[in-house]
């Protein structure tokens, strides 16, 4: 388990990149078995190409970028679907965030 | 306009493959590539292709991320990148690219037998 560093995660693609990469696959194969894989690849592909990880105040948070509804194509999906859907990938990402670096709720 | 103390187009290019290379080595471990399909060095513009195992890997968007945040750090003739892995413009997912030109790229790189976009997790 890596030792988390809340200032190391400042500059966390130079630092966190492995662990980083290992919570965005398992997040993504936990969506994936989940729910439409064509739904999840678009929310992977075309929102979360432009989010970020932060943490601060002892938890993970996902920065999306703006609109991001406008962003989604190619796939066809009500919009409370979507929000749905969503929410429910970043609350994955957090999880597997806290996983990768030993900080889960106990 | 000036080409006499700016870094050439080539030169710029070169970096940016390196940079990648160095950086990032697991686009191509995870059975990717990452081309350089435009670059600017008067707007300081590179854009880039993530194809192969790269377009729906789960890894990916936050790849792009990292190469974006840590691209304009380290060069600091690029102030924007642009990167995509084919599917953002709502397209098909089959887009493959040449990985990393302007440098010899065979026979360093054995993806033969990777089982596609999984990570060695």
């Amino acid at each position: 388990m890596t030792e988390f560093d809340p200032e190391r995660f400042e500059d966390k693609y130079v630092h966190y990149m492995t662990e980083l990469q290992e919570a965005y696959k398992r997040a993504f194969d936990v969506m994936n078995e989940e729910y439409d894989s064509t739904l999840v690849h678009a929310i992977d592909q075309q929102i979360l190409n432009e989010s970020e990880p932060f943490y601060r105040d002892g938890e993970f948070r996902i920065e999306l970028p703006p609109n991001p509804h406008d962003r989604v194509h190619g796939v066809v999906v009500e919009p409370d679907r979507l929000d749905a859907v969503l929410d429910r990938y970043v609350e994955e990402l957090r999880a597997q965030l806290r996983r990768v670096f030993g900080l889960e709720e106990r | 306009m000036s080409t006499e103390s700016a870094k050439t187009e080539d030169d710029l290019r070169e970096e940016v493959t390196n940079f990648l290379r160095r950086n990032f080595p697991q686009i191509q471990m995870h059975g990717g590539s990452a081309a350089i399909t435009n670059l600017d060095v008067e707007s300081g513009s590179v854009s880039l292709q993530l194809g192969g195992a790269c377009s729906g890997c789960g890894i990916s968007p936050m790849t792009i991320q990292a190469i974006k945040t840590r691209m304009t750090k380290e060069i600091p003739e690029i102030t924007q990148v642009h990167a995509d892995t084919g599917m953002g413009g709502g397209g098909g997912m089959g887009g493959t690219s040449p990985s990393f030109p302007g440098e010899s790229r065979g026979g360093d790189l054995d993806s033969d037998d990777d089982e596609g976009p999984k990570a060695p997790f």
